[in-house]
């Protein structure tokens, strides 16, 4: 996210397996991970890397009760009491008719709220130029990446180590 | 961990269960007894709870179908259980078999359309509506679209309980099976689907003959398919708490609580639906079944929402809940007693006017296509005649006849607009003021009074609801117990007969470790226990 680059040390793995395993081991070795990269959601990944659950989703709740109220208080305003029709001899505030839009708003400003939220999270607004360490990683490569920038010769030989121990396919390092 | 295991019914749980039958029988035989009209107590109970736990049985079977069609592996672990509840199907014949034989020999008058004479043009009681859906709403269809149905459906289930208890004589893991095992469940997925809608229709929205909807079979069947969920989670956390099923893990509590979760939000969209379609429609023959329930069964009425929408909505959003073992259970209990009591809702409402129908038809009454001049029978001299409990309960409806009466000197094509305003003030108060029932009881003491007519019924009109029919009182509640223990004792039957884990199935080990890939902080791993 931060506009200065960073130069990373990265291996890769063909199997999710070995990836699971090695994430492991690192962790184990208090190896400090930036990131870990799959072309799938790797189930069980989530708990071995140490990542807390999202808290997305209890975002997404409070913008659907944002939306609900919205929809259902605006069309209670604009068609009860600003400018009152008579529709088809329903009441003025006709509620049932109502649900479905309020429905309908609930999921928009949820789903458009979360996404908004999650992009903005992972840095990802338009014109953003794309840190891709390998386009493999998006085939058939799992990765475990770490970041080097300031690192001594020292810990990037011991990550190299690490890597050779799980079995990495390739060690690459790049700046991006 | 111990994969062979061998479900034992024991004499405690078997002697428990024969109490509850007992209870159940001595129940309908107390609502029987009752002073009642033509024991539409009894008979609206005994459809009640019959058609609850036969529908559980049938979607069980279709759940089940669909699970085997759809590849699924997940759910092989708690197979055997969703097979043992479908057979119970068996007893459903049997029991709906005493619904059928009460509507050929005119035993119970719960469905309008069964009046003698009333598809008769010569008959005083003729009714052209009825009579135009006479080709279908007629004792030899009833008895094929019923318990002819549910012989075709029992026959599905019986071959495939039958296919996968073969399966465990195999050596080892085959797929041989499996294919025979998917023509009958993809077979019976059409079957079950295309007839459950008439099965519905016949017995339970016949109850209000004039009226139909579209929705209804959706609506009911999914009612049934969540009342049948919630009764199967609570079941495999008891019989955990047993020492069985060890191998079913919140895991597969997780997905059972997302199809509790998502499919009851699906219920609400159907119920909504119905109710949404036929308030903007505004035809007054449909409108009144809400009508009727707005009014005089407001309990019922919005607690149906409360526990069938609100309750699984909220307590089941969030992950966390539906892997612990305490609220599935919690929420799943409401869910349950909420779509038992969505069936109460569905009958007895109709059945109650279906009575008082026919009573006025015994009477000699004139012939009246609406309803609400059937409730100003309890204003006529003659009601003193009337059996006490219906005549208490068709009070609170009768202040709607007299304000039907205005209407009723209005010209004919007038009459709905003049209808749509007053169901409009009434919607508007009934979501306003909870006690909009209270009220209409008050209304009617006072027109009663004006009248000056006898007051014997006004004290059982003015007690506000009355148990049975607005809401369910302690005889339903045991006619529940009853039902229900036959149930389980039928379903515990069926699992003790087999192994409760198929451990042939080619896709045992798949549901062995089954995971929903949901990682919650704070909760121990399970997945190294495997």
């Amino acid at each position: 996210m931060s506009a200065e680059s960073k130069k990373v040390l990265y291996g890769l793995y063909t199997d999710e397996e070995q990836l699971k395993s090695a994430v492991k081991t690192a962790r184990q070795g208090h190896l400090d991970i930036m990131d870990v990269y799959s072309p799938f959601p790797v189930h069980g990944l989530d708990p071995i890397l140490g990542l807390s659950e999202s808290r997305l989703h209890i975002l997404g709740f409070i913008y659907g009760a944002i939306g609900a109220l919205f929809g259902f208080l605006f069309m209670s305003w604009a068609l009860a009491k600003d400018w009152p029709i008579l529709f088809g001899g329903k009441p003025y505030w006709p509620v049932p008719s109502f649900i479905p839009i309020t429905f309908e708003m609930t999921v928009l400003f949820s789903a458009w709220g979360m996404t908004i939220t999650f992009y903005t999270i992972c840095g990802m607004w338009p014109g953003v130029k794309a840190k891709i360490l390998d386009n493999r990683i998006s085939d058939d490569k799992f990765c475990i990446a770490f970041d080097v920038t300031e690192a001594e010769q020292r810990t990037i030989s011991g990550f190299k180590d690490f890597f050779k121990r799980t079995g990495a396919a390739e060690v690459h390092e790049k700046t991006i | 961990m111990n994969l062979n295991t061998q479900f034992v019914f024991d004499s405690k749980l078997k002697r428990n269960l024969m109490i509850g039958m007992a209870v159940g029988a001595l129940c309908l035989a107390w609502s029987a007894v009752g002073d009642d009209a033509f024991y539409t107590r009894f008979w609206t109970n005994y459809l009640h709870n019959a058609v609850f736990f036969t529908g559980i049985a049938f979607t069980a079977m279709f759940f089940l179908s669909g699970q085997i069609t759809a590849f699924a592996g997940w759910m092989i672990v708690i197979k055997r259980l969703w097979e043992a509840m479908s057979q119970f199907m068996l007893v459903g014949i049997f029991l709906l078999l005493v619904v059928v034989i009460g509507v050929w020999g005119h035993l119970h008058h719960l469905y309008h359309w069964n009046t003698p004479g009333i598809t008769d043009p010569s008959s005083p009681i003729y009714d052209k509506i009825i009579a135009g859906k006479s080709g279908f709403l007629n004792p030899i269809f009833f008895t094929v679209g019923t318990v002819g149905f549910l012989a075709i459906w029992y026959f599905w289930a019986y071959k495939l309980r039958q296919n996968s208890l073969a399966q465990d004589k195999y050596e080892t893991p085959s797929f041989d099976y499996y294919k025979r095992e998917r023509k009958w469940a993809a077979s019976f997925l059409p079957l079950g689907g295309f007839l459950s809608t008439v099965f519905l229709w016949q017995l339970i929205m016949s109850i209000d003959t004039h009226w139909y909807s579209t929705m209804f079979a959706w609506y009911s069947t999914i009612s049934l398919f969540l009342g049948g969920l919630a009764l199967f989670i609570v079941l495999i956390l008891y019989l955990q708490s047993k020492g069985y099923l060890e191998y079913v893990t919140r895991e597969h509590l997780h997905d059972l609580g997302k199809y509790l979760f998502g499919i009851s939000i699906f219920w609400t969209y159907l119920w909504f639906d119905q109710f949404m379609l036929i308030w903007y429609g505004n035809i007054g023959e449909e409108t009144i079944y809400f009508k009727e329930r707005m009014d005089n069964y407001p309990v019922l009425f919005w607690g149906n929402l409360v526990l069938n929408f609100v309750v699984p909505f909220f307590v089941l959003m969030r992950n966390d809940t539906k892997r612990k073992a305490g609220t599935m259970f919690f929420a799943a209990l409401l869910v349950f007693l909420g779509h038992w009591l969505d069936f109460f809702y569905m009958i007895k409402p109709g059945a109650r006017i279906a009575a008082i129908e026919a009573m006025e038809h015994l009477e000699g009454g004139h012939h009246s296509g609406l309803k609400s001049d059937a409730k100003d029978l309890s204003a006529a001299p003659e009601a003193g005649e009337m059996p006490r409990v219906l005549a208490g309960v068709s009070a609170p409806v009768a202040e709607q006849g007299h304000k039907g009466g205005e209407q009723h000197a209005q010209p004919k094509e007038k009459a709905p607009a003049g209808n749509a305003e007053s169901r409009a003030a009434d919607h508007e108060k009934t979501s306003h003021e909870e006690n909009a029932h209270a009220e209409t009881q008050d209304a009617h003491a006072q027109h009663t009074g004006e009248h000056g007519e006898e007051h014997g019924h006004h004290e059982e009109a003015s007690r506000g609801f009355l148990l049975g029919y607005t809401l369910p009182g302690f005889q339903e509640i045991g006619v529940l117990i009853g039902f229900l223990s036959l149930f389980l004792f039928f379903f515990f039957r069926q699992l003790e007969r087999a192994p409760l884990l198929p451990l042939r199935d080619p896709f045992l080990e798949e549901s062995l470790h089954h995971t929903t890939g949901v990682y919650i902080d704070g909760e121990e791993s399970e997945h190294d226990h495997h």
